[in-house]
This record gives structure tokens, sequence and C-alpha cells, in this order.
């Protein structure tokens, strides 16, 4: 997913169909994604308004997620399309993967006692035969695009190679998969 | 009657089983243990009825006190077993005294370790199942947890092979758990060494201090379990061992003191984004002040120094003091690793900035950690009337 985060004007309207298509509980804490506030630095008069951005944000889906690799029961995975998922079933609740994810982006889901996260809607709008996700879908300022890397043609490879862009915390080596463009 | 000639155990009736010495000191712990297996108890039954929300522990802070205690329990538990190893594995012959009383409490800790644990991890049954059938071979946790397993196989037949007196084979499980107890303990330092997004507990420190810190806690507790014992008058064997016992715990903190200097420099230097500023943080508040430095590192070492290792008597209670401290160094460093937010943006409105997370344990968990002290008080009290705990050569 690529992010053309300076047009977010952090509505909070992907937050909200994020939890209504994928039936998120309600509660500050229960989140798969979010809009970080960047907040105005310097004193008045000499406001430093450049520095007031939004970082609309979730689960990076890094190729080489720490929270995959920290999971004693294989129940934090990646799918066919290169999605790290959360298989329920298996989850024991050690909290290892929140302790280990470098972007917060996972928390429990009170119904199952088990860790949830962001999953591109795949087992909602992607299995409905979809191809866009829920906030993405819902975004008035056209922020998300989402699409599969592996191919050259699709509107997320063609933005990537013709506009700059970076990833966040990049320096662990997590190789995320959700590109800022500048 | 034929678990009796596999298992050498005293005659016991369950009254004897619950009689005690009706003298202060005793009457005490007695009631005591009974307190905090009470304490346990409703720990447990919040536990079952509430789940996680029971306790303090949140999104930016999963982990918390039952962590701590479940990682200051199997600390104890390797302690025992690395100290016990002195005598009938490398033959070292005023250790060979301890042996029994030692696995013994590296059983009984375990076990309590192992009943806490159980009570914060979300799905126990769940864990022991996926464990064998899809394994994660990357994770310091499914190593830790997969050899702390065998490593409580191999204390168990080391005890009963030390009860039969059966030399050969208590110092080949003695060997077998001494190995797979150090690896599983390196690992549990892996479990906080490997978070690469956490840098103040990310690198070699962890694993390596948990061994060292290990061996300190063994010490202490054997101090404590002998002053308890003999209530202070020590028969000769025993003075001898604890006199040799306090040089070398001696030498260990002097270490751990030298490690820990070390470790905050480095820390430190340089300023570090999430280091540096948590290393500040850890320098500056009375848990790691009082509680590590003064009661855990210390008030022992000062002891030792003073007196050149002979004053036992006062070392018993500076053991005590000891383990406060080092339950202090637990819970710090559960505390610590979670110290600085991963979310680095304000997400609400009417939300201060990130700053340090902040966590008090609840009541739920303060109760089964305490609690977990019982339990293991009360495993060793019955299985003091059930064994010969002490060498025949006494």
């Amino acid at each position: 997913m690529a992010l053309d985060y300076k047009s977010c004007i952090n509505c909070k309207a992907c937050e909200t169909a994020c939890k209504e298509e994928n039936g998120v509980l309600l509660g500050a804490d229960k989140h798969r994604i979010w809009v970080g506030v960047k907040e105005i630095e310097g004193e008045f008069p000499l406001l430093n308004i450049a520095s007031n951005t939004f970082y609309p944000s979730q689960c990076q889906h890094c190729d080489n997620a720490p929270c995959q690799e920290v999971c004693p029961t294989q129940a934090t995975y990646y799918d066919e399309n290169g999605v790290v998922r959360v298989d329920s079933d298996k989850c024991i609740l050690c909290s290892y993967c929140m302790n280990a994810c470098p972007y917060d982006a996972r928390y429990v889901d009170d119904r199952t006692d088990t860790v949830d996260k962001c999953n591109f809607c795949s087992d909602t709008r992607l299995v409905r035969g979809e191809v866009t996700t829920a906030c993405q879908a819902t975004c008035l300022t056209k922020v998300r695009i989402f699409g599969d890397l592996d191919d050259p043609e699709s509107e997320i490879s063609k933005v990537l190679r013709e506009r700059e862009h970076f990833t966040l915390k990049t320096h662990l080596g997590t190789k995320p998969k959700l590109f800022y463009l500048i | 009657m034929r678990m009796q000639s596999m298992i050498p155990m005293k005659q016991v009736t369950l009254k004897d089983l619950l009689q005690f010495e009706k003298r202060p000191l005793s009457i005490f712990m007695v009631l005591l243990t009974v307190g905090l297996l009470g304490l346990f108890a409703t720990g447990a039954i919040l536990y079952l009825m509430h789940g996680h929300h029971a306790y303090n522990v949140t999104r930016e802070h999963p982990w918390g006190l039952l962590i701590a205690m479940y990682v200051f329990f199997v600390v104890s538990s390797t302690g025992l077993c690395i100290v016990s190893s002195l005598g009938h594995v490398f033959g070292i012959k005023e250790f060979e005294v301890i042996s029994k009383r030692a696995i013994l409490g590296a059983i009984v800790t375990i076990v309590s370790g192992f009943a806490v644990i159980a009570l914060e991890i979300g799905h126990p049954i769940r864990m022991v199942i996926y464990n064998i059938l899809t394994p994660g071979f990357t994770s310091a946790i499914w190593w830790m947890g997969t050899l702390y397993g065998a490593y409580l196989a191999f204390i168990i037949f080391e005890f009963i092979f030390l009860l039969r007196d059966d030399h050969k084979w208590s110092k080949f499980f003695g060997l077998g758990g001494l190995l797979v107890g150090i690896a599983a303990h390196s690992n549990l330092g892996a479990v906080f060494g490997f978070l690469v997004a956490r840098p103040i507990s990310n690198g070699v420190f962890y694993p390596i201090y948990f061994i060292l810190s290990a061996m300190i806690t063994g010490s202490y507790l054997l101090f404590i379990l002998y002053g308890y014992k003999y209530r202070l008058n020590f028969p000769k064997p025993i003075e001898m061992m604890l006199k040799k016992l306090a040089k070398v715990l001696g030498l260990l903190l002097g270490i751990l003191i030298f490690f820990e200097v070390w470790r905050m420099m480095t820390a430190i230097y340089g300023g570090m984004p999430g280091r540096a500023d948590a290393a500040w943080h850890i320098l500056t508040s009375p848990n790691f002040l009082i509680g590590e430095v003064l009661l855990g590192m210390l008030i022992p070492f000062i002891i030792i120094l003073k007196s050149k290792g002979e004053a036992i008597k006062a070392l018993v209670f500076a053991s005590l003091s000891g383990m406060v401290g080092i339950f202090f160094m637990r819970y710090d460093l559960v505390h610590d690793t979670q110290l600085i937010p991963l979310q680095t943006l304000k997400i609400r409105e009417y939300q201060l900035p990130p700053s340090f997370v902040e966590y008090m344990p609840s009541f739920a968990e303060i109760a089964i950690a305490l609690g977990g002290v019982g339990l293991a008080i009360l495993l060793y009290f019955l299985a003091d009337k059930l064994f010969v705990l002490d060498s025949t050569k006494e």
C-alpha cells in the first residue's frame, strides 16, 4: 500500500470504515489502523506550519516481520499474497508479537482473546472479490493506493516507480510494505 | 508401595504433613504461607472471571508483573541448579551437601513459575498443542519454553537418583539439567535481547546477564534455606560450605556490578534516542537505585567484603534483602523494555504526545505474584516432610 500522506486531512474516516468492515470492537485501544498527528512546532506567532502533518498508518506488512519471527506457534504467518496475518486458532496470547512489533500495530481482540491486526481486509473485502481495502475505498482525499507489488503494471508499482517515497523505521531492517509518497 | 521402591520417601500420614513445630518463626511462616495461598486463589479467580482485564496490561505495555514473576522463579530455579552442580557434577567436596536441597528448590521454584505463567498466557493448553504441532523455531519463547520443559524432566530425574544415592545417574541427569537449564535460561534472556524494536534491551547483554544473576539468586536462596533450617546454628560442614559460597557470591556480585556499570555507560554514551533516554530514566528511578543496586547488590556485597566472607549469619539476612533486589531486577527488566512507546505520534484528541509508558500492577497481578511465593513455600514444606533431604554423612 502506498500513502499519499500529505493529502490526509485527519478526518479518521479510514479508522471508522476499518472498524465497520472488519468488526473491530469499540474502544480507543482497539484499532487496526490510525492517523498519527505531528504537532505544530514553535511558539506563536512563529509557528512551523510545515511541521503539522498527519501520518495515516497501520500494520506495515513487513517483508521481514519481527512479529512473525517471534511467534512461538506460527500463529502469525505470511499468506499467499505476502500479507502478514494471524491465525486466531493458534494464537496463545503470549503477547510477544505486541512487544516485538516496532509500529505498535497489534492489539488484543476481546472476543477471541487473541492478538489481532490489519490484514488488508483479506478475510472481508478481498474474499468477496473486491480489490480495495475499506480504508482506501472510504478515503475522500484518495490518500491510499492498494495493489499488487509483484505486478509491474499495477497502479501501486507505477506510482512507486514515479514518485519518491520512504518507509517507517527503515533502519530496523523490517522492509515495510507501507510506502509514504513524498 | 511400588512408588516408594522407586522413589525413597518417608512414611508419613496426612496428619504428619500438616504438623509443624510450634515455635514463633514456624507459626509465622505457616500463617504467611496460608495468607499467600489465599491471595493466589483470589488472584486466580479474578483472572478466570475477567481475563486480562483483571490485569493492568495494555496495548503499549503488554507484559506486566506476572511475566516478571515468572522470570524471577525460573531464574531462581536455574540458579539453584547451577550452584548445586558445583557439588555433584563438578565434584567440589564442600558443595556436595547441598545437592538434594538445592535441586528440590529448583523443582519447586520452576513449578511455581509455571503456575504463575499459566495465569498470564491467554491460552496455556493451546500453547502445549501448537508448541508441538507448529513449532516456531525462530521464536526465543518457543526455545525457552521447550527447553524449560526438558529441564524440569531432567531435574526431577536428578532428584530421584539423588534420593536413591545413585551417584552415576544423578551426575548424568545433573549435567543434562545444567546444560539444558543454561540453554533455556539464556534463551529467556534472548526473549528480551532479540527485540530489535527496543534498543534498551536489544543485544547480547540479557542472555549473559541472566546466567550470572541466576547464580547470584541461587546463592542467596541457599543462604536463606540453610539459615531457616538450622536457625543460624550451622553444623561444621554447612558452615564451611556457606563460607565458600559467600566468597563465590562476592566474586559474582563484583562481576555483576562491573557488568551493570558498563551496560549503563554504553547505553548513555552518544545519546542514542530510545536507549540513552531510557537508561537515564532507569538510572534515576528508585526501583533501580534502591531495589536493584542497594538491596540486590551493595548490602550483600559490602557484608562479604567487610567480613572477608566470614559473616555467614549476617549474610542470611542480606540474602533476604538480596532476593528483594533480585525481584526488582526482574520487574525492571520487563518494565524498562517497554518504557519507550513504539507509537511515536499522537493518535487521538485530548492526548498528550507519547512519553514514557507507565505501568502499575493491578491487585490481581500482585495477588498472583505474591501467591506464587506462597506456593513455592508450601511445596518446599511438603517435600521437606516427604523426603530425606540431608546427606546421610552429616
